[in-house]
């Protein structure tokens, strides 16, 4: 197994300005379909955009990338708690689209002794470029003992 | 995605079926998303009690970007092609979710643009003794795709 050179997540680690990823991935008909029941799209087939005539995936099926995006980075720690979440919609991603997802922390900093990150991310059209979704997340730190201080 | 016919008008809400939240909804929910692939297992407050009482909760708690999730979808179900391009979501998770809970999504209509180009919502989750669990806003276009 290779040597794991990534650094450990907490608080000294997680400094505004860290560019975090790529990643890549293609989009697959299995996820779109799971995460359709999962979440109880009234229509879980999929739906054809009308200006594209492409099949069309749940707008936060994707949502989860910045955590394989801090994992491109930063590894271990005992998780997180979601506080704050926003995405713009730019346009929807469709089945078999190879997309590019990075991310920036854009805030770390502590508050009534808990300390807190953004990670700001956006999904692009891996060919075309196109922006798709662009979102943020601020999260809570659990320290190493699991605690949220 | 199948966007019923709603009439976007200042004041308009709509409300969602209940959603039940529990361990089952939380492994479907798991089995469709991608998760980084962990070297060593961890406890974390989604499964274990002690993580969740380290961390301050009852007991373990639902993932947040699940209940996200869950009024994303209300929102892509109800007006369609208008939330999912060019629509936006901003929210606050408020109160856990334990497993177990019934979630309802509401949203209300608060704005409409003097251009008739988008409409703002007030949008926000309860679980089923009427605690708000999440709070925010959504825009959405106005216009067809």
């Amino acid at each position: 197994m290779s040597e794991d050179k990534r650094l450990p997540m907490c608080p000294e680690n997680l400094h505004e300005g860290t560019r975090l990823g790529p990643i890549h991935y293609v989009v697959s008909p299995e996820q779109a379909r799971a995460f359709a029941n999962a979440v109880g799209a009234a229509n879980r087939d999929f739906i054809r955009d009308p200006k594209t005539g492409e099949a069309i995936v749940p707008p936060t099926m994707r949502l989860q990338d910045y955590a394989l995006l801090i994992a491109t980075h930063l590894k271990g720690g005992k998780g997180g708690v979601h506080a704050k979440h926003w995405c713009e919609f730019h346009e929807p991603m469709h089945i078999g689209q190879a997309v590019k997802t990075e991310g920036t922390i854009t805030a770390a900093f502590r508050k009534r002794g808990k300390f807190y990150f953004t990670l700001e991310y956006e999904s692009r059209d891996a060919v075309t470029d196109r922006l798709l979704v662009r979102q943020a997340i601020t999260s809570v730190l659990l320290n190493d003992k699991g605690e949220m201080r | 995605m199948s966007a019923a016919p709603v009439e976007i008008r200042l004041g308009a809400e709509i409300v969602s079926q209940p959603y039940v939240l529990d361990a089952a909804a939380a492994k479907a929910y798991g089995e469709g998303i991608e998760s980084p692939v962990r070297r060593a297992s961890r406890r974390s407050i989604h499964d274990d009690k002690d993580a969740a009482r380290n961390a301050g909760f009852v007991a373990p708690i639902a993932a947040g970007e699940h209940t996200i999730a869950v009024i994303a979808q209300f929102l892509a179900d109800t007006f369609g092609m208008r939330f999912v391009r060019g629509g936006r979501l901003s929210v606050a998770l408020t109160k856990p979710v334990l497993f177990g809970d019934i979630l309802i999504s509401r949203a209300r209509i608060e704005r409409i643009d003097l251009d008739g180009e988008r409409a703002e919502l007030k949008i926000w989750v309860e679980n089923q003794r009427g605690e708000e669990v999440l709070v925010g806003s959504a825009a959405i276009r106005m216009g067809q795709a």
